[in-house]
């Protein structure tokens, strides 16, 4: 399969910012910190979400919010020029609009969304590309891994109808990056294991600081 | 007749049988025996959700971006190795929380590292300098404002640009004075026990500049007091105060990461 960030970080752009980051290769490429389990663990198990379409949903709605929150920051950087810039204009705000729309059937059962450290992804146009890129792809993968397992008509038609859609900006992003829109005759689906494990490699989902503390203060009174 | 022109002629009289064998299948042979094929199938099912239109971020809307220091760095005069040094940015500050610093821009350097512009917690007042991202954290962003003017001893929340929070303040005295410039909220501390910092503070960037052997490095905060009379006023020893309602008020509408103007 072709969107696995790892495999397409092929001149070790992510992983560098990871090590930057004070994490090895090995753990960068196997490892999972703390706050991306967490992140994640909010979302059912594989076991429970085949009770229920409201798993399956969550899981998709996790996906929505780390790609608008890449797209959102990207556009608040600033850091990208040219048709670079117009497509993450474009792309994040029909990615915020699928997170209102899942946050909106999902009501009160709709998971919270993490924090992400995109580690410069979104300040530098090429690394911006290269994420989009992977983000996307592993989207349509994600769509297409859960779709047969939804119970709800409904919910399937409201799945598929955001699948082709990931499925254009996956093609965009691989036309803005250079590489081939259109490979394959068909397309690998990937099961949430493998969404996770290619998510927590790259060390994107991370804990909120701590910024509020019970200590006496200290200020100048 | 060369062999090329009988092929071709072969080959339209197959296309014509097949075109006209495909049309009497579809819609019925001329003699009423071929049932014709109209399969029927079920309208698509309705969406499960509202599709809202692409949501474009608020133009003008202002938004500030934080983040948190994850590894001690150096805050450099311009994006790049080795450039004079500014600061030094500790992991944590003085009360055990995140340090946090104020995004205000970006770099690339020439190994195309990318390096953030940050409003830093340090001495003089105002002090920004450059930190490589990889010792940065998540960026998080806030919607609101807080202006507190020493003319007139108030402190104004806005949000989207629109005043939500007013109250009268306390600032310092002449010989402490609170100092003017651009800072931003560092943390919040909550069910600590000293009645004269109320039941809640706020910890800022700015820093005295006369109080600099106070402990922790006279940092300015906002809180409340145990002397409510004494506001509006100038009264502390930099600290910005607040009657306890209005900062616990405050503390409902205000996030860690809100930049303050001092006026």
């Amino acid at each position: 399969m072709d969107f696995l960030l790892h495999d397409l970080d092929t001149d070790g752009a992510l992983r560098e910012a990871g090590e930057n980051a004070g994490i090895s290769r090995a753990t960068f490429l196997g490892g999972t910190v703390a706050g991306a389990v967490a992140a994640f663990a909010i979302v059912p198990t594989a076991q429970a979400a085949s009770s229920g379409d409201v798993a399956v949903l969550n899981f998709a709605l996790v996906l929505e919010y780390l790609q608008s929150s890449f797209y959102t920051e990207a556009e608040r950087s600033k850091a990208l020029r040219g048709k670079a810039e117009d497509a993450a204009k474009r792309v994040g705000a029909v990615e915020r609009a699928h997170v209102t729309a899942f946050k909106g059937l999902l009501g009160r059962k709709a998971v919270k969304r993490p924090a992400f450290n995109f580690r410069g992804t979104t300040e530098a146009q090429r690394s911006f590309l290269k994420t989009a890129v992977a983000f996307e792809d592993l989207a349509v993968a994600a769509y297409k891994g859960q779709a047969p397992r939804l119970r709800s008509k409904q919910v399937l038609a409201a799945a598929v109808s955001i699948h082709s859609v990931e499925a254009r900006h996956a093609a965009w992003m691989r036309f803005l990056f250079g590489v081939q829109p259109a490979v394959n005759a068909f397309d690998e689906a990937a099961s949430k294991a493998e969404i996770e494990r290619v998510v927590g490699a790259t060390h994107f989902v991370v804990a909120r600081p701590r910024t509020t503390t019970s200590r006496r203060p200290r200020f100048t009174g | 007749m060369s062999r090329r022109t009988r092929a071709a002629a072969g080959l339209g009289v197959v296309a014509a049988c097949a075109v006209a064998g495909l049309a009497s299948w579809l819609l019925g042979g001329a003699d009423g025996q071929a049932a014709p094929y109209r399969p029927v199938l079920p309208p698509p099912p309705k969406l499960a959700l509202n599709v809202p239109a692409p949501r474009a971020l608020a133009a003008g809307a202002p938004v500030a971006i934080w983040t948190s220091v994850l590894r001690p760095a150096t805050a450099r005069a311009r994006p790049k190795r080795g450039a004079r040094p500014v600061v030094r940015l500790s992991r944590r500050t003085p009360e055990g929380s995140a340090n946090i610093v104020l995004v205000i821009g970006h770099a690339g350097d020439a190994r195309g590292r990318v390096w953030v512009r940050a409003r830093l917690p340090a001495l003089p007042n105002g002090t920004t300098g450059w930190v490589p991202r990889s010792a940065l954290g998540a960026y998080q962003t806030v919607r609101t404002r807080l202006i507190v003017n020493r003319d007139t001893l108030t402190a104004t929340l806005l949000r989207d640009g629109r005043s939500v929070f007013r109250a009268d303040v306390g600032v310092g005295q002449a010989r402490w004075p609170t100092p003017r410039g651009h800072f931003y909220i560092r943390n919040r501390l909550t069910r600590y026990r000293s009645a004269a910092y109320g039941p809640l503070a706020f910890g800022t960037s700015a820093r005295s500049e006369q109080l600099t052997d106070w402990p922790a490095g006279g940092f300015v905060g906002i809180h409340g007091t145990n002397q409510p009379g004494l506001l509006p006023g100038r009264v502390s020893h930099g600290c910005i105060r607040m009657r306890n309602r209005d900062i616990l008020r405050l503390g409902r509408l205000m996030d860690v990461g809100t930049p303050v103007t001092i006026r």
